[in-house]
């Protein structure tokens, strides 16, 4: 493999990101020679090729071993307050993968907007915050990047301006959003005042005990705000709203990437700066609270999402319940170890980049024909646009879990990994056995829309339902990768084990 | 260097390729993919006879080839294993997979079957099967193999799938060798998990761990290891006597006549039903451990050879007497192996593949010559109108009954041998060697009641009057197995041996790895296992085996020769009357099939059924309970979502504070 010396320019790791943001000035300086233009094929293929580059970046960095221990380890930047490392790198890809796809199926799904060059910059953006909290190694830059990834997408939700839901949808979620920032913010001021510290190493090596009760109210505090970013219990509000109301592609975008981005910021404060075995001796046992959100969460959205006869309503609970898998990821931390369920987590949520942004990708094609929104409306698709619906198929059977899609890889690993460390905390069994009665639950809901669109007759008579070519574009390269991760799911495994255990380790 | 085990896999890999071409291409192949299949064989022939060559230059193979799962207790592979026995029986089986080949384009294409790219295809899955099965170097291999085995038997059999008769034989040939698999399934898994391996040879094997446990006076579940490997060589006994059609699941076999006769002679002769025989050989170091498991191989095949026989008696259908006289002769088999005649045991398994698949190939020419005409009360004369058929036929019978010097004879006068020594030691054997004696008598009589049946006296219908002509391609393979029938017991002429003292016991040699041999699978090692005392009458080896020899003999020649009497007539009359009620018993095969189903409706149905109320009520009550309880659930659930924001900030920071309450106290943060 290529071996690139970034000694001398140490900031070139943050490639990834650095090529989102210049993709957004590009989409600015295009807007501003020509304001309101709708050419539609420059805007969606600017931000295609940003997110595209951004991922080849990334990609490169991981296999030219970038961040990786045997090329001399992570790469400090700014006197920590970036690092590049194998998990930001993993997570980079993420969020460019899913921009990607995002941006492809726009180009369709935007096609009578006004605002074309506004909706990509925003969304390039809010990627590019994302993939800054994937790098973000200080409570400051972490709450940075959290709001430059946020405020673009308040505006996001609410680009449809005639549409009452959209706009709804994009104040509810602002006015959450505002809260829960406070809270966040609140919280790092009070880890500031426990530790002196905003730097994620700084403050591990400044643990004194002196101020447990200052820490913990201030590590609660930083839990809300991760559990805002991710849509977990109970800060779950806002997404089941704010993806109805939002356009299907961006709800895809914020359901993958900014919950992906979520839990970066989440697994690299809560491994880094609070170190469990130190935080559960001053009475902080913040695995105590992630095992607590991960069944509350993986609960509440699978059931609220079992009976929902909205389509994207549904995928929004479906979306809060695979939050609460991912949660295992930190639950299942033990004192000694636990890099190999963070590991599963971290596949989870790549696995889970491609199925949902597929999944929500399909109802933007419904959106775009116009069918409806209710499992009704889906009904009988299949026979006018079986690809499609295959794809669709292979989305929800991964979803749910079932061999052998992707989907039931990871979550077979986050099972096992919480089980491995329930032989140290048995509360884990609890949340092993949440996770499989969660999956039986959700294969319910799941299987009714494959049931809908294959097996059920049209309600109505439908027209010829044309072929949105992006839209195909985006579902077909989700559906296939969503397969072929399996062949390919030890380089990936390696990957994110490695990456997990540089953390944990 | 390439040596010749290298291209051991292509033994098994050619007949699979030919079941992929017939099945892809097999409508635009010239005979529907019979080419493909002889080819096919063939090559697997001539790679066999190379393994022979090789194995008698002193070598062997046993090789783990692929490890298709890994875990940590034990390890899951395909490898090949090629020692004397099973070079020896791929010959066997590629040879009359060869012949059967051969043989169908006469009996299948000539005749103008349909379905034939089926046909073929199943005929090179089945040969594949077989030939992977007899190679493999593990007992989970054998077992997949063996599955694959019955498979394909059930879609030979119900080959003419659009008859009645045919898918319900297929079915039953099907469910009664599984009921016998279940149990052979249930020792792979005791047998890994004991052991740790599944290996049938080298250091690694189920057998060296299993002696050195009883060795050791380890106890496993509360019992000693020898009664553990009792049991667990009975449960794969299981599945020997399900596809053997031993005694008490025979009942498949007779029904599976309705496959096309070349499938029976591929199913009986080299297998199928081999299948079974060929795994006690395979394992016979395991079971050589177990007196106890031996002489209840012994005592199973003694009955089945007796009771079989009798069957046959009184058989009208040409066919049915040959799947009486396969019951029977395996019956032999398994006797010769249970009182420790391995080489014996193995030697009739041989022979009785040459001349059973002659059998059952003569059969099918006859019911060409015939016009798909079976009850051999219609036919008759036919002997100077097909003289390559009748004299090809009559070798045959003339092994199957056991009059020197056909191959036959040699053999089953060796497992008679073998069974009357160690019965002089341990009385209870004479048990079994006089049934295995009486049995053959039985033999002599329906063999020959048969022949002189079919063959002799004055035509009986138009059909025999005038007889479709045959071609080459059913006599050719007929004239191999009559020489081979003829002469394949100068492979082992033990008695004359003994007698003369000239060394001419060839196959002793060539199992006790004289030649080529994998350690730990040789006839002296598992004699010494077994360890098994032997008598002589008047304490003369000499003696005995006359005197065994000359009572086999004219107990053939008695029963043949009661044929000759009864039915060696112009104008054979059906004689079973006399026999009184007996017939109505032995025609019904002893009310078995009555017996299975009554054990079906009487007694499985009713527990299903408890079990399908208990499914209906408790089980299905509990998940349907699980459901409406997700459902209202899910309901509470959507409700939490009330669409105004300030409900949400309430229900956030109400959340938020009951967290903090709950993990302030637990962790003791405000004091």
């Amino acid at each position: 493999m290529v071996v690139f010396d970034l000694s001398e320019w140490t900031w070139t790791a943050m490639g990834p990101a650095l090529v989102l943001a210049l993709t957004a000035l590009a989409l600015f300086v295009f807007d501003s020679i020509n304001p309101r233009s709708t050419n539609r094929p420059v805007v969606a293929g600017i931000a295609t090729v940003g997110s595209l580059a951004s991922l080849g970046v990334a990609v490169w960095y991981v296999l030219a071993g970038v961040g990786h221990p045997d090329t001399g380890g992570a790469i400090d930047l700014f006197g920590g307050q970036l690092v590049v490392d194998q998990m930001a790198l993993f997570f980079m890809i993420v969020v460019a993968v899913v921009t990607a796809l995002v941006s492809i199926a726009s180009y369709d799904y935007m096609r009578d907007h006004a605002y074309q060059a506004e909706y990509y910059s925003l969304m390039l953006l809010a990627a590019t915050g994302m993939s800054v909290m994937a790098a973000s190694n200080s409570l400051v830059t972490i709450f940075i990047a959290l709001e430059l990834a946020s405020l673009p997408s308040y505006a996001l939700v609410a680009i449809l301006k005639d549409n009452k839901g959209s706009v709804e949808a994009g104040l509810k979620y602002f006015l959450i959003g505002a809260l829960s920032s406070a809270i966040f913010v609140y919280g790092i001021s009070l880890v500031y005042g426990a530790t002196g510290h905003l730097q994620l190493e700084a403050i591990a090596a400044n643990l004194d005990g002196e101020y447990n009760g200052l820490l913990g109210v201030g590590v609660l505090m930083l839990i809300a705000g991760f559990a805002f970013k991710t849509a977990s219990v109970p800060f779950h509000f806002w997404a089941p709203e704010a993806y109805e109301g939002a356009p299907a592609p961006i709800s895809a975008f914020l359901s993958s990437a900014s919950k992906a981005a979520g839990f970066v910021i989440a697994f690299r404060v809560f491994t880094t700066a609070f170190p469990l075995e130190t935080m559960t001796d001053f009475g902080v046992d913040w695995a105590l609270a992630f095992i607590i959100l991960a069944i509350v969460t993986m609960t509440v959205g699978n059931f609220a999402a079992a009976t929902q006869n909205n389509v994207k309503r549904m995928l929004a609970y479906s979306s809060v319940g695979h939050a609460g898998y991912a949660l295992i990821g930190l639950a299942a931390l033990t004192v000694d170890g636990g890099e190999l369920v963070l590991g599963a987590a971290m596949m989870h949520l790549l696995v889970y980049g491609f199925m949902n942004t597929g999944a929500f990708l399909f109802v933007a094609l419904a959106e775009y024909w116009g069918v409806g929104r209710t499992f009704e409306d889906y009904n009988g698709l299949a026979r006018q646009a079986p690809i499609a619906c295959v794809a669709l198929a292979i989305f929800m059977f991964s979803l749910a879990g079932i061999p052998p899609f992707g989907g039931f890889w990871s979550k077979y690993f986050l099972f096992t990994g919480a089980l491995e460390a329930a032989t140290v905390n048995p509360a884990l069994l609890v949340v092993a056995a949440a996770l499989v009665v969660n999956s039986a639950l959700s294969l319910y809901y799941y299987s009714r829309l494959v049931k809908a669109v294959w097996i059920e007759d049209p309600v109505l008579e439908r027209e010829t339902l044309t072929q949105p070519a992006g839209l195909y574009a985006a579902i077909v390269a989700a559906a296939v990768v969503t397969v072929v991760i399996l062949p390919g799911f030890g380089p990936v495994a390696e990957l994110a084990y490695d990456a997990a255990a540089m953390l944990v380790g | 260097m390439v040596g010749a085990f290298e291209f051991a896999p292509a033994i098994a890999l050619l007949p699979l390729a030919a079941f992929v071409v017939a099945l892809l291409f097999g409508d635009y192949l010239p005979k529907k993919g019979a080419y493909a299949g002889i080819l096919a064989t063939a090559g697997s022939l001539a790679l066999s006879l190379w393994m022979l060559v090789a194995v008698f230059g002193g070598e062997a193979y046993n090789e783990e080839l692929y490890d298709w799962a890994i875990g940590e207790e034990i390890t899951f592979h395909f490898g090949i294993l090629i020692d004397p026995l099973s070079a020896l029986m791929l010959v066997i089986v590629s040879l009359v997979a060869l012949l059967v080949h051969v043989f169908s384009m006469g009996y299948m294409n000539d005749e103008g079957e349909t379905g034939l790219r089926r046909y073929y295809a199943e005929l090179g899955l089945f040969t594949f099967s077989m030939l992977a099965f007899v190679m493999a170097d593990n007992l989970l291999m054998a077992f997949i193999f063996f599955e694959l085995v019955g498979l394909c038997s059930y879609l030979l059999i119900g080959f003419w799938f659009r008859t009645r008769s045919a898918p319900s034989a297929a079915k039953k040939a099907f469910l009664v060798t599984r009921f016998g698999d279940y149990f052979f399934l249930l020792g792979v898994v005791a047998i890994g998990a004991t052991f740790g391996t599944l290996s049938f040879a080298g250091d690694a094997s189920f057998v060296d761990a299993a002696a050195g446990a009883i060795d050791a006076g380890e106890t496993f579940h509360g019992f000693s290891a020898e009664t553990w490997v009792t049991i667990l060589g009975l449960l794969v006994l299981g599945g020997v006597i399900g596809k053997s059609a031993q005694f008490p699941l025979h009942t498949w076999l007779p029904d599976a006549m309705e496959g096309p006769t070349t499938v029976s002679a591929l199913i009986h002769a080299a297998t199928m039903v081999a299948a079974g025989v060929y795994l006690v050989a395979r394992m016979f170091g395991f079971y050589a451990l177990s007196p106890t498991a031996l002489a209840i191989i012994a005592f199973v095949g003694a009955f089945t050879a007796l009771f079989a026989a009798t069957m046959g008696v009184v058989k009208d259908d040409i066919k049915q007497v040959l799947a009486y006289s396969t019951i029977s002769q395996y019956g032999y088999m398994m006797l010769g192996l249970g009182v420790g005649g391995y080489v014996a045991g193995v030697f009739h398994l041989m022979n009785h593949a040459f001349f059973k698949a002659l059998l059952f190939l003569g059969a099918g020419a006859v019911i060409i010559l015939m016009h798909h005409e079976q009850d051999m009360w219609k036919m008759g004369g036919l002997k100077d109108k097909a003289p390559v058929t009748y004299y090809t036929f009559l070798a045959g019978a003339l092994a199957l009954a056991g009059i020197i010097p056909f191959s036959g004879f040699w053999s089953k006068d060796e497992i008679l041998f073998d069974a009357i020594i160690l019965g002089l030691e341990e009385p209870i054997f004479l048990v079994a060697y006089a049934m295995g004696l009486l049995a053959v008598f039985f033999t002599g009589f329906y063999t020959f009641r048969m022949v002189f049946l079919t063959f002799h006296g004055e035509p009986r219908t138009d059909a025999a009057r005038d007889p479709h002509p045959l071609g080459w391609n059913v006599k050719a393979p007929l004239a191999v197995l009559g020489v081979l029938a003829l002469v394949a017991g100068v492979a082992n002429l033990a008695p004359v041996a003994k007698l003369t003292g000239v060394d001419i016991v060839f196959l002793e040699h060539w199992l006790d790895g004289e030649y080529g041999a994998v350690d730990g699978l040789l006839y002296s090692e598992y004699t010494a296992t077994a360890g098994l005392e032997t008598a002589y009458i008047a304490g003369s080896e000499t003696i005995t085996l006359i005197a065994a020899g000359v009572l086999a003999l004219g107990l053939a020649l008695g029963g043949a020769g009661l044929a000759y009497v009864l039915y060696n007539v112009p104008e054979p009359k059906a004689h079973t009357e006399n026999l009184g009620q007996a017939r109505e018993v032995l025609r019904s095969n002893y009310y078995q099939d009555e017996f299975q189903v009554w054990l079906a409706t009487g007694v499985t149905l009713p527990l299903a059924r408890a079990a399908d109320r208990f499914d209906g009520s408790v089980i299905d009550g509990v998940v349907n309970g699980v459901s409406s309880v997700s459902l209202f659930g899910s309901g509470g659930m959507k409700r939490l979502q009330t669409g105004v924001v300030t409900n949400y900030a309430a229900l956030i920071v109400l959340g938020f504070v009951a967290l903090l309450v709950f993990f302030g106290v637990y962790g003791g943060w405000f004091v």
